[in-house]
């Protein structure tokens, strides 16, 4: 079939005006925020049902074109763009953004792919119930894609990453049937756990257009505060000690180096220091009640104050309105933006063991420091799930297309500490093309070859985003 | 020098609060704080104390009984004391501003530092109302306040400008956002505050009754935002200006 006869094909499907062509329409959806990747397609898709995406894998697959699924295009790694300009149907959800169904009693809800993590939120709030997934991106990012990548954000100590929130799943799959996998069970042992392999597959397996996912009560207080400390081993040992005290209450525990806040108060209009003497690190820490604020507030004093007894920390504050809460996030959220004004940065998303953290970081900053002595080293992060990012910045006076040069060592001598260590090079953003290489050569040859097998199981003509993760 | 600041337990400036069905605002479970503007003149108040300009800061709140929280809130941050004035009352400025004149009556402060409004009903009021029952000089909306013996020089924001005004203890003094940056209370202060002591009175105890004279008729919230459409042409557009939004 000529392409002016295949989209005309998928025009019928979605309707005219939910096919575009024109690159003044296509841009948005073909450049990631960033702008680190630019792709091509043949058309951009936008259906409105699993019945429109099962009809266009069909005419995919039989005209051996392939799609890449994009929801929010937040991600990191490059998995929501296409690269082929004759072969590629991106296919959007954002137009599949309805809620099925609220269920409070069952404490769940129904959403299609497309629903925005914000409208989510609220929705859940309108049954005064909690949807506790949640990252910086949470405007733009929405539920397929979240689930694609198995998105964890700040949340995660306290109730998991996108997967242990997920009941149930509805998919379009190769063969373009619908798998309706929308069950609210919270048991269910009828042999393999079909969802959670479409759960971080990166768009690799099938199209995810709905899922039901679980709810939570709204706890009914909260606290944040910032700690001043000398080592992350002290901040581990908090965690330790915090979480064992709180029983559960703990719902953030983040990392902030010195040299990120200096950043963050250099660059960042509307900051100021918290604490008035300065510390090498920082804390930063939030605690639920299900009483009240006052409660949470309470609790999180007396831990605080065994902490300063046994020397762990040197001050700390806790935020007493919701301006001053939001002071403090912004502290940790802006990490990003300032390390950017600060000049060219390299990042890895990594987890290790929480019980090798400490070790791990130490070596970390020896082995990169052995190789750059100026690198400036901004290891910060969700401490608390054993994930830190560790950015590193350009050495002042270094040109930044020389820094950015040094990218694979520096990688290298990173991820081959975090192997020696037992962890992860991929943390919480995933792979996509961006690190699908590194997975390669450091994935045991057992498993890529098990994923290898599923791949083939369940899309055995590579019709999903080919030349991602794999 | 003694210095008497009113704090107000209010609604969280963050919070959007929502009209319930019977006309009130839902005040259930909704998260409270300190006036923003008080915790301004708690500031100012505890830079006097480390300029060594003032010796004592009473934080005095009237309200329900959790106000103490809001009064702990300003011991942490570095007042030497509290009064709480319980009250379950709606109280208006005029009654506040009573209770407070028998406080200072009392207590004999050299200024007394409020906010110049309250964030929940914004009345802006009470301390220009205090002034006149103690008839004492006031220097409202502060953005800048400087000490020098019994001279007290006030840097007013107004309508296009600055004013600056010099008056003379006692005097009232409400303040502005920009008079200064309020600090963290920090833990070591926090634990520390728990053991200031707080007296606990009534209005009646100053032989005055809380009773509103007002009466709420009616809380309406804000009228939904509507979305908006996609217009075809600049004709269409100019055709919706001119019979929808009625501005042409
Ligand atoms: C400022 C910022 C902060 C972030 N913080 C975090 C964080 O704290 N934690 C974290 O984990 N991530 C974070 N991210 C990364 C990103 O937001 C998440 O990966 C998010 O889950 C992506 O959602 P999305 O809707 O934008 O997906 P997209 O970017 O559109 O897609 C991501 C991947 O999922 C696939 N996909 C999308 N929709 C579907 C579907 N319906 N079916 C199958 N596959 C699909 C795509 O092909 C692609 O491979 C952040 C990103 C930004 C920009």
């Amino acid at each position: 079939m000529p392409q002016a006869k295949t989209l005309e094909t998928i025009a019928r499907i979605i309707g005219a005006k939910n096919l575009l062509t024109h690159p003044s329409d296509t841009k948005p959806y073909l450049t990631e925020w960033r702008e680190n990747y630019r792709g091509k397609a043949l058309c951009i898709a936008l259906p409105l049902s699993p019945k429109d995406i099962s009809e266009i894998v069909k005419l995919a697959a039989k005209e051996k074109l392939h799609i890449v699924p994009q929801s929010g295009n937040t991600g990191l790694v490059g998995g929501q763009i296409p690269f082929d300009k004759n072969r590629a149907i991106l296919v959007s959800l954002a137009r599949m953004n309805k809620i099925r169904e609220l269920n409070p009693t069952n404490n769940s809800i129904t959403a299609e792919a497309g629903c925005i993590l914000a409208n989510l939120h609220h929705t859940a709030e309108t049954a005064n119930r909690l949807f506790p997934l949640t990252l910086a991106s949470k405007g733009s990012s929405q539920l397929g894609g979240l689930l694609a990548t198995n998105a964890g954000g700040h949340n995660v100590l306290r109730y998991g990453m996108a997967r242990d929130l997920t009941l149930g799943l509805e998919c379009v799959l190769a063969n373009g049937k619908i798998w309706h996998g929308l069950r609210a069970l919270r048991k269910d042992n009828r042999g393999y756990d079909l969802k959670n392999l479409f759960i971080g597959s990166e768009g690799t397996l099938g199209i995810i257009t709905a899922a039901v996912l679980k709810l939570f009560p709204i706890p009914k207080g909260e606290t944040t505060f910032l700690a001043g400390l000398q080592t992350p081993q002290q901040a581990l040992d908090c965690f330790h000690w915090a979480q064992a005290r709180s029983g559960g209450a703990l719902s953030a525990f983040e990392l902030i180096p010195r040299i990120g806040m200096d950043f963050v108060l250099k660059h960042i209009p509307e900051t100021r220091d918290p604490i008035r003497n300065p510390s090498p690190c920082y804390l930063l820490g939030a605690l639920d009640s299900e009483i009240s604020a006052e409660d949470a507030s309470e609790k999180a004093q007396a831990i605080l104050s065994e902490l300063m007894e046994k020397n762990l920390i040197k001050d700390a504050v806790l935020a007493s309105s919701e301006a001053r809460r939001e002071a403090l996030w912004k502290l940790r959220e802006s990490m990003s933006e300032a390390q950017k004004r600060e000049g060219a940065s390299l990042k890895h998303d990594i987890s290790v063991p929480l019980s090798k953290m400490a070790r791990f970081l130490e070596e970390a900053e020896a082995a990169v420091k052995a190789f750059l002595p100026e690198a400036r080293i901004v290891a910060f992060g969700h401490i608390g799930d054993g994930n830190l990012h560790i950015n590193i910045s350009q050495p002042v006076g270094m040109s930044a297309d020389g820094f950015l040069a040094l990218r694979e060592k520096i990688g290298r001598i990173l991820y081959d500490l975090v192997e020696s260590f037992d962890g992860s090079i991929s943390a919480e953003h995933g792979i996509g093309v961006l690190k699908r290489d590194e997975l390669a050569r450091r994935k045991s040859q057992t498993e890529l070859e098990m994923m290898r097998q599923i791949k083939r199981a369940l899309d055995p003509d590579n019709l999903f985003n080919p030349g991602k993760l794999l | 020098m003694k210095i008497l600041v009113p704090i107000k337990r209010v609604v969280d400036y963050n919070v959007r609060v929502q009209v319930k069905p019977s006309g009130s605002v839902d005040l259930d479970n909704v998260k409270m704080s300190m006036n923003p503007f008080d915790e301004i003149a708690v500031e100012e108040a505890i830079r006097l104390k480390e300029q060594n300009k003032a010796k004592e800061i009473i934080a005095i709140s009237i309200g329900p009984a959790q106000a103490s929280e809001t009064i702990r809130t300003a011991l942490a941050m570095g007042a030497d004391k509290g009064i709480l004035v319980q009250s379950p009352e709606r109280l208006e400025p005029l009654n506040v501003a009573k209770i407070l004149k028998a406080i200072a009556d009392k207590e004999k402060p050299d200024l007394i530092i409020l906010g110049k409004q309250a964030i929940d009903d914004d009345c802006n009021q009470t301390g220009q109302m205090l002034a006149a029952l103690l008839n004492w000089p006031q220097g409202t909306f502060a953005s800048k306040l400087e000490l020098n013996g019994d001279s007290i020089t006030v840097t007013r924001e107004v309508d296009g400008g600055l004013q600056t005004l010099a008056l003379k203890r006692p005097a009232i003094i409400t303040t502005d956002l920009r008079l200064n940056e309020p600090r963290y209370a920090t833990l070591p202060n926090i634990m520390k505050a728990k053991k200031k002591p707080i007296e606990q009175t009534t209005p009646e105890s100053y032989g005055i009754n809380p009773a509103p004279r007002l009466e709420i008729l009616e809380t309406l919230p804000p009228k939904e935002r509507e979305g908006g459409v996609k217009v075809e042409s600049i004709k269409e557009l100019v055709e919706k200006l001119r019979s929808e939004a009625g501005i042409l």
